[in-house]
């Protein structure tokens, strides 16, 4: 049973209609199930009043920051601390390095496409 | 050809969506490997674990979760908007639950061209999506650092998740209808494993995998997003009552169809033997426990990284060794 080799619109369509009649058991299940009790409280802050946080929403440019700062930024430092130190010497070595690892790799690739006919 | 028009093919559907391998073999499952996770985390740690509810505690999780659903109440904040994250969630649940007929499992399975790419998108893309919706309705200082922590690591672990999928997929499916199906990869994954050439292939792929299975799950070393005594529970700090319960649902479903699609795309399923068949049966089961205690013993045996540690982890682990499976499977192409 069930449906092989499928065209991709028909594929879709099928995957949707599950998707649908799973969401709307999902749904009847939940709401029938679950505890109507709502309480109202304040933000938890650790015990702190909501003055002490600029802002309680998150904005998107601190999840940009979040990446920039805790990830990007090592990228960076890698360039400017190994690469561009400002010492002719340090850039040499590490082009030297970087060129010498492309030699390797285009010899490899030479003599294996040799050997492969 | 779509058969949907014809009675049994719908109540096939239906089944295969509702009960089997659908919403409640994979409810089950997922509290079951919940259960497994924490009684045997708990060994690790010299506790008992879950032992009261059910033989050996096995019910632990569901009780939990009809506790959080019917006992508790739902504490909101002047800023909170429960009902976008109880939709939100829903959703995302409902993306799980759906996806089940793309796997050969399901009685009425279905297959075709690239499959794998809507199964990532209804497994992956948007649970991740959608938990983050729920956490950002319910606001929180502690809310926002979780979500961008989850974020960034998501930025880096779900290409490695796709690729650990789609690189042994594209081996298995190479010259074969439907090509890139997960119906059509397991049947091959096993000989995948045996060729000298691809082995190595598939070791790099399950390491992608496991480690980025590591971080979906948000198990140490990778717990940094809800991380505890730091950030109070992260992501998921406003959540109480029942949309805790569906967020902690999410979540473990999340972890139970990743292993499924690894058990089934990675280690071959029941290959080499048939679904229908107690070996078969065996041997899937047996997969997916292997997978399932490597992540566990992952998660117990390490402690918990900062997050630019993870990101660089991650990366060292899992990003580099997926690339390093997509270079030499486009050389084997190539040459072969």
């Amino acid at each position: 049973m069930g449906c092989n080799g499928v065209k991709p619109y028909e594929l879709v369509f099928l995957v949707t209609l599950s998707t649908l009649l799973a969401l709307a058991f999902l749904a009847l299940l939940y709401y029938s199930l679950k505890s109507k009790r709502l309480r109202l409280t304040t933000v938890y802050l650790s015990g702190e009043p909501e003055n002490v946080v600029s802002s309680i929403t998150p904005s998107v440019a601190s999840l940009y920051w979040g990446f920039m700062k805790k990830f990007a930024k090592s990228l960076y430092n890698v360039l400017v601390e190994k690469v561009h130190t400002g010492n002719i010497y340090d850039w040499f070595k590490f082009i030297s390095c970087w060129l010498s690892v492309l030699l390797i790799v285009a010899v490899a690739v030479f003599l294996t496409a040799l050997m492969g006919g | 050809m779509i058969k949907v028009n014809y009675m049994p093919e719908l109540l096939l559907l239906f089944f295969s969506v509702l009960v089997f391998p659908g919403l409640f073999f994979i409810t089950s499952l997922a509290l079951f490997t919940q259960y497994l996770v924490r009684k045997i985390s708990a060994r690790y740690q010299n506790r008992m674990g879950p032992s009261y509810v059910g033989p050996f505690g096995i019910l632990q999780p569901l009780y939990d979760l009809l506790k959080l659903l019917r006992s508790k109440e739902v504490t909101v904040t002047r800023y909170n908007m429960p009902r976008v994250a109880e939709v939100a969630l829903l959703t995302g649940l409902a993306f799980i639950v759906g996806s089940v007929i793309l796997l050969p499992l399901s009685p009425y399975a279905i297959a075709g061209d690239f499959d794998l790419l809507i199964f990532f998108y209804m497994t992956s893309v948007m649970p991740l999506f959608m938990f983050v919706i729920a956490s950002l309705s319910m606001p929180n200082p502690y809310t926002n650092i979780g979500v961008s922590r989850l974020l960034s690591l998501a930025t880096i672990s779900e290409p490695v998740y796709f690729a650990s999928l789609v690189i042994p997929m594209y081996l298995a499916t190479r010259g074969r209808e439907p090509f890139m199906s997960i119906s059509t990869a397991y049947l091959s994954a096993q000989d995948l494993w045996l060729k000298p050439q691809t082995a190595v292939i598939m070791t790099l792929s399950l390491l992608a995998f496991v480690v980025s299975v590591q971080v979906k799950a948000m198990f140490p070393p990778f717990n940094i997003p809800e991380a505890e005594q730091e950030i109070i529970a992260g992501f998921e700090t406003e959540f109480s009552g029942p949309i805790l319960a569906l967020a902690r649902l999410l979540h473990d479903l999340d972890i139970t169809i990743a292993l499924i699609a690894g058990t089934y795309v990675l280690l071959g399923g029941p290959a080499p033997s048939r679904h229908l068949s107690v070996e078969g049966a065996f041997l899937l089961v047996f997969k997916y426990i292997a997978l399932l205690l490597t992540v566990i013993t992952v998660k117990n045996i390490m402690g918990r990284y900062r997050i630019e540690q993870a990101l660089l982890q991650v990366f060292k682990y899992g990003l580099i060794p997926a690339l390093v499976a997509s270079a030499l499977t486009a050389t084997l192409s190539y040459y072969f």
